[in-house]
Formats: C-alpha cells, structure tokens, sequence
C-alpha cells in the first residue's frame, strides 16, 4: 500500500463546519457584536427610565434586596435629588429592629419639622462593605450633606473585625477590596475576585444582578426554575419592584428581656483594626466627592460590656476622636443609651433612635455642618 | 482550566495575540507545545511529566520500527505501555476492588491494596490519539513524523486535549506542517463554534444538570414521572455537555487555524442504532470501528463473529467510559440493541412501513434508557431507577417546564435542520437572532458556571 506522505494526506478533505447552521461571516459577527453591545450600554438605563422607586420620607431599601447594589445607586440618585441629606451606615441606621417610621432619619425629619433626611441605610453593611459600596454604586452621593454612621461592633473583634486567617463568611464579600487591602478571612478563589472587580465597573452585569435578587429570590434562572418549575420567568420580570414591606424582625424587647448576656468583647487595637482603616477610606472618598460629611459614632451598649471591655472601649472611643479632631471631619459621639432603650449591642429601640435624634439637633457641629444652609 | 472559566479566558488572550505573532517563524510549534503543557499543567503539573512520556515513546517507537524487522514488537511496546497507562491509572482501583471482591467471597484473608491514583484528565483522549499515530504507521498508511516538537503538539494540542475530538495523525499532523492562514472567516467560525458550545454547555447542560443530579442522587426518594424526566433530561445534559465541549475546542483550534474533526451529528435524530454511532463521539466510534472492529475481522467472517465482535467493541466502548460494571452493562445493552435492531432494519416492514420519526423515537428511548446505567453511581441504583420507573406511583415530579421547553427548541431546530425547510435556518436574520439571543440569554439568565464537564472523568 502506498504510504501517502505526512505533508499530502488531509490536503482535500473538507471538515465538516458542523451540525448546525449557525455560521456567522465577519459582517454578521459585527451587526451582534453591535446589537448586544447596545443592550449592553442601554438596557441598564432604560429599565431605570421605565420603573420607578416608590420613594417617601420613610422609605428604605426593602430588607431582602440588602444585596442589591444596582437598585442600591438608583435609590442614591434618587434620594440625592430629592433630599438635602443622606444617611449611611449598616442595620443601625436602616433600622434592624424598627420600623420605617421608627428610624433615626424619620425623627430628624419629625423634630426639624421637614423632609430632609434620606435613609440610605443597608442591612448588615460593615465599613469594608461600605467603602464598596460607595465606590462603584454611590457615586451620585456628591455635593451633599451626609451623615455616616460608624459602628464600633464592627471593631469588637478580630472575626467582626475581617482579621482571622480561618475562612468566615461575612456579609456583602462583594464589595469588600477584592485584592488591597488583604483581607485574611476572605479565600475566595483569584479568578472569583476577578469577576466581582470587572462586574463592578460593567453596569449591565449590575443590572443583571439586580434582576436575579429582585425578581428571582437571589437566584439565578435555572435555580428559581428548580423551585418554582410551573412558573414563566419572564413573568416574573415586572417593572414593580418588591414593596418596602416591614418584612424585618421587629423586636422591641430590650436586651435584658431577651436575655442577652453581657459580654466582655475582644476589641481589636483601632491601630490594626481593617473596618477602621477602611471606613476612614469611605470618609476620604466622600469628602473627595465634595460632600460635607459628618459622623454619627454608636452609641453603643455599654451596658453590656463587662471585664476589660470598657476600659479598653473607651480608649477606643478617643482615638475614634481624635482621629476625626486631626482631620477636621465634625463629629457625634453621644453617651451611651438608656440600657432599656437598646434591643441588643448596637441597635436601639424607636425611643432611642428619638432620644439621638435630639441630641444630635443639639449638637453644635451638627448645627453647623449639617443644618446651615 | 474549563473553556468557560475566566482563567481560560486570560489564557487565551495573551497566547492567541502571542501566537499570530509567532505563526510564520519557527518558534510556532514549540510555543504552541509549550501554551498545551501550560493548559494542561494548570490541572496538575504532574500530567505534564505523564503526557510528555507518552509522546516520547510513542515517537521513539515509531523511530524504531522504521526499517525494523521486529515492526510487530515495537508496536507490541507501543501498545502495551499505552493500555499499562490506561489501566494502571483508570482501571487499577476497579480491578483491586473487584480482586477483593473475589478473594472475599472464596474466603482468602488477603486484600489487594488499592493504588488510590487519581485518574489524570485526558488521558484517555491522547492515549487512543497517540495510538493511532503508532497503528497507522505500522499499517503503511501514514509516514513517519520526523519532528519530535510536532508530534508532541500533535498529541498535546490544548483545545482538544481533555475531551477530545480523538484526532488521526492523519488529519492533524499535515495541518501542523504549514504555518495556518488564519482569515477571518476562520475567526468568525471559530466564535460561531464556540458561542454554541458555550451556550450548550452553560445554559443547557448545567441547567438540566440541577434536576438530574436531585432525582438521581436519591432516586428511592423519587417517583416514576420524575426519574423519566430526570433520565430523559440527562441524555441531553450529556449531549450538550460533551457537545458543547467540542464545539468550543473545535472553535478554539478553528481560530488557531486547525481543522478538528466533527464529533456530534445530532445523534438524537438517529434513525437507528448504527446511525446513532454514527452521529455520537464520532472520533471514538471511528477509532473504535478501525482498530478493534475491523481487525477482528468486522462484519466479514459470519454472523456469529459480526455479532460477537460488536459485543466486545462495545463492552470495551462502555469500559473506555469508566472503570464500573454500570459502564460495561450500558456498553452490553448497546450491543444487544445493535443485533435486535439490526436483523429488525432488514425486514421490508420495517424499512418501507415504519415512519422515519417513529424510528427516530424508538432509537431515542432506548438509548435514554440505556444512559440510566450511565448515570447512576451503581448497578444497585440503576436497578431501583428502572424497576420504580415500571413500579412506583404518580407524584408532581416538579420538573422545571423551562428545561422541557429549551430541550423541545433545540429538538425542533436539529429536526428542521436536517429537514426540507433546513433553509429557513440559513437565512441570516435567522442567523443572527439566534447568536444574539444564545448570548444575551448566557449574559442575563445563565449563572456563573463552574460545573466540570461529565466526560472529563473519562
């Protein structure tokens, strides 16, 4: 048999292109690469144009949507436009135990007798979350008033504090730095964190986001289906966005009736400490944006702490003063509650978000930055 | 590293620039063997040292039967350390098992220890490819390759290295010759091959991949209507997961100027057994058809050989696919499918009466059934599957519709594809929606996948 040459055999066969036919030429390739690139650029917004956030001086993002960060910069644009100051912060200024009409934004609206205090509050937003989210979804928070709220839980030790080099898994690891600063209890994979960085700085996959967590439980298509499997998804996609509802845990017990104990907590060395570091970087960036910032520091529940605790608390608490003194950023740091006015750590009960909210209107800083027009 | 994964991409947008670059010099071939041991060291550096060996020898051997009076030997060497490989790290711990298992039931107080290896990924897929390289040459139907970097690359060439297609020396090896003229009709096949690929492995497989996994984890939990549904979803799930997987590497090698060979021709529309393996992991049925079937004398010596040399290609088919005797029964139910179907399909009724589309249906059921055996982790467990599926009761299976609807659009499309309004899928609006929609869709509705591909444990 004659051995055909390794240069001659395959010359003229034709491989098959396949099994279908969804063969696209250059030019084709172009008109989709044209079509899914304006989607990509415009889908986004026209959907913003076409639902509304139904707004109101008490209104809050919904608690289950506490991870949805697209919705999260709409309502930020919106309340940016329609209120003179904004408050951010975690569960304390959103309202964990409370109602809508229990927060401390609803009583500085009551006690100064206008609408001018927005609740830009989220559920379970540690300071490393909050520097992320400010950076890619807050950026219409710029030339405002706005009042951060830092709470010292956060720094109460090394697992609140980010520091432990064991994995745990804290809220919103998304908009922690996926890189820098290090992070020694986040081990997600380099190629996650890469995708987290690009989805980001792409406002569609924000979008997209947005979509799976309003509208689709937090899941993705295929896993909704799996639970819902006689449903249409795409009936599911409406304009409406899930009510505000009051779908929280609304507890207004005090801590003592809960039976909580005292505790002797392991403060983290503020010198060290990753959520200090990096909410003075969500500070730096909003005075970057031109935004007069002023900041409402606990009040914790000292009442709970026992052993060393307070004494190294309250070292804490001065160098969280002195900190704000160098740079000149106007500050709050109220006594400690009422003990029955708290509903745990760091959460007050409706009384004692009014009783705060009078003494900060008392405050003369607060007056100054925050009042003066 | 997955095609679909974000690792891949970096990968292959600093080699692909890197290989335009260096495609007409002389460092192409040993870039583009180095860019495969990368790919393929990502895994495990340690399958670099096994892959680099079996080349070696494997060319080392055809070096030496050139010429050779002793040609028989050196295939024998050939042949006997590539099978060594396969069985020492595919098949070790099933035949220590079963050893066990004998020793056991004679009542010997011995225990064979289990080799507890990990089964390098690929390593079937080279193996049978460096293989034929070695058959070919020792029946005179391909020249000796004189560059040792090219066979290597050959062997090794990353977009099909983990899942195939099983390439010939023949068809390859020529390609990789000539630096490749890469026009952009290439790169916009390559990109349609692999959106579709992609599509069928992310939206398809890995979705139908959620029910399948449920029911067949538990499936004395499960009633009948949800073990069809699981089962009849799982022989798509591995068509579009291995599918896919080829269109991507078929798509990735297309855009690097490589020609790999079609491996999946709708198989779902077989109108028989034998076309069904015409149609399903073409590169292994052809392999297994020239270097077993044929040799041991094919369909020519009498149907009692015909039949007995399609029962073994097909138990050793069912045994490539893993090393458990759900592999070897799925393979031996193939094969007594083949010889009913086979004295069925030259009866008059059955050729002129019976509506291709019956023969169509009758072709699918039975390999869905067959695929149980495939799927389930166990004899045991494919036993309970099959005899609740005759047995059990009614119950809401809770089979998402979306699954059933996808599957039935995709059927809809193979069909009128190979049909007389084939055509209307031609037009370029047609076309182009169906690209725009498959990526929009992966984009908005498809999760971040990570799920392997289910022959990478092949």
């Amino acid at each position: 048999m004659k051995r055909e040459s390794i240069q001659d055999v395959g010359k003229n066969e034709d491989v098959a292109f396949g099994s279908n036919a969804i063969r696209l030429s250059g030019w084709e390739w172009i008109i989709v690469a044209i079509i899914c690139l304006t989607a990509f650029l415009f889908a986004p917004s026209l959907w913003g144009q076409l639902g509304e956030i139904k707004s109101g001086s008490d209104y809050r993002l919904p608690y289950k949507l506490g991870s949805d960060y697209w919705l999260y910069g709409r309502l930020c644009r919106k309340a940016c436009s329609q209120y003179e100051t904004v408050l951010i912060g975690d569960s304390v200024v959103w309202g964990h135990y409370v109602p809508a009409d229990g927060t401390l934004s609803h009583y500085l609206n009551e006690y100064t007798g206008q609408d001018q205090f927005a609740n830009l509050g989220v559920d379970g937003f540690h300071p490393a979350a909050l520097w992320g989210l400010l950076k890619y979804y807050g950026r219409e928070i710029s030339n405002k008033k706005v009042i951060v709220h830092l709470n010292p839980l956060w720094m109460s030790n090394r697992k609140q504090d980010l520091q432990t080099d064991k994995e745990y898994r804290f809220n919103h690891p998304k908009l922690v730095p996926q890189f820098r600063p290090k992070i020694p209890c986040y081990k997600d994979p380099w190629s996650e964190r890469m995708s987290v960085t690009i989805g980001h700085h792409v406002p569609f996959l924000g979008w997209t986001a947005h979509l799976r967590t309003a509208y689709f439980e937090n899941m993705d298509v295929p896993a909704w289906t799996a639970e819902h499997p006689y449903e249409n998804p795409l009936r599911a996609i409406t304009l409406e966005l899930p009510a505000a509802k009051e779908d929280n845990p609304q507890d207004y017990r005090p801590w003592t009736e809960r039976r909580m104990p005292k505790q002797d907590f392991q403060w983290v060395e503020l010198e060290t400490s990753l959520q200090w570091k990096l909410f003075r970087r969500s500070i730096e960036l909003l005075k970057a944006r031109n935004n007069t910032v002023f900041v409402l520091v606990g009040p914790f529940n000292e009442h709970m702490l026992t052993g060393e605790s307070p004494g190294i608390y309250s070292k804490m608490k001065s160098g969280i003063e002195s900190w704000f003194r160098q740079n000149n950023i106007p500050y709050f740091l109220p006594e400690a509650l009422p003990s029955n006015l708290y509903s745990d750590a760091s959460h007050p009960l409706p009384e004692g978000y009014a009783l705060i909210a009078r003494k900060i209107l008392e405050d003369e800083s607060f007056q100054s930055s925050i009042l003066s027009r | 590293m997955y095609f679909h994964s974000l690792p891949f991409l970096i990968f292959f947008l600093i080699v692909y620039p890197a290989y335009l670059a260096v495609k007409r010099t002389k460092l192409r071939l040993p870039f583009l063997l180095a860019a495969s041991y990368f790919f393929y060291g990502w895994l495990n550096p340690l399958y670099v040292v096994l892959i680099a060996y079996s080349s070696a020898l494997d060319y080392w051997v055809v070096k030496r039967m050139a010429g050779s009076r002793h040609r028989k030997s050196w295939l024998a060497v050939s042949i006997t350390n590539n099978l060594g490989l396969l069985g020492f790290f595919k098949y070790g711990a099933f035949v220590t098992d079963n050893i066990n298992l004998l020793l056991s039931s004679l009542r010997i107080p011995y225990e064979v220890p289990s080799p507890g290896i990990l089964l390098p990924a690929g390593l079937s897929f080279y193996i049978f490819q460096s293989l034929s390289y070695t058959i070919d040459y020792y029946r005179g139907n391909i020249e000796r390759e004189t560059s040792f970097i090219r066979y290597a690359t050959f062997v090794s060439l990353f977009p099909r290295l983990l899942m195939g297609p099983i390439e010939r020396a023949k068809n390859l090896l020529p390609q990789m010759h000539k630096s490749p003229r890469i026009c952009g009709g290439d790169i916009a096949d390559g990109l349609s091959m692999f959106v579709v690929g992609l599509f069928k492995k992310v939206a398809l497989a890995d979705y139908l991949a959620l029910y399948v996994n449920k029911v067949y984890a538990s499936p004395d939990q499960f009633q009948s209507p949800a073990l069809i549904l699981a089962t009849f979803l799982f022989a798509w799930q591995i068509y579009f997961d291995f599918s896919g997987y080829t269109d991507m590497a078929r798509g990735v090698a297309r855009m690097m100027g490589f020609r790999l060979m079609l491996n999946f021709n709708n198989p779902y529309l077989a109108a028989s057994l034998g076309d069904f393996w015409g149609r399903w992991h073409i590169s292994l049925s052809t392999w297994f058809k020239d270097y077993l079937y044929i040799p041991l004398g094919g369909n020519r010596k009498g149907t009692f050989s015909t039949y007995r040399n399609m029962f073994l290609v097909m138990v050793i088919s069912g045994l490539w696919h893993g090393a458990a005797w759900t592999f070897v029964i799925w393979g031996a139910l193939h094969a007594a499918g083949r010889f009913f179907t086979r004295e069925l399909e030259r009866t008059a009724f059955y050729k002129e009466k019976v509506p291709r589309l019956l023969k169509q249906l009758l072709v699918f059921a039975f390999v869905t059934f067959a695929w149980i055996f495939f799927k389930a982790a166990s004899i045991s467990d494919a036993w309970v599957i099959v005899t609740r599926i005759f047995s059990s009761g009614w119950a809401d299976p809770r089979c998402p519709v979306l699954a059933l609807a996808l599957i039935f659009a995709v059927w809809l499309y193979q069909y009128s594809y190979e049909s007389k309004i084939g055509w209307v899928l031609e037009l370029k609006p047609v076309r182009v929606g169906f690209v725009v929609a498959m990526i929009l869709y992966l984009i908005v509705f498809a999760p971040s996948s990570d799920q392997a591909f289910i022959y990478m444990q092949f």
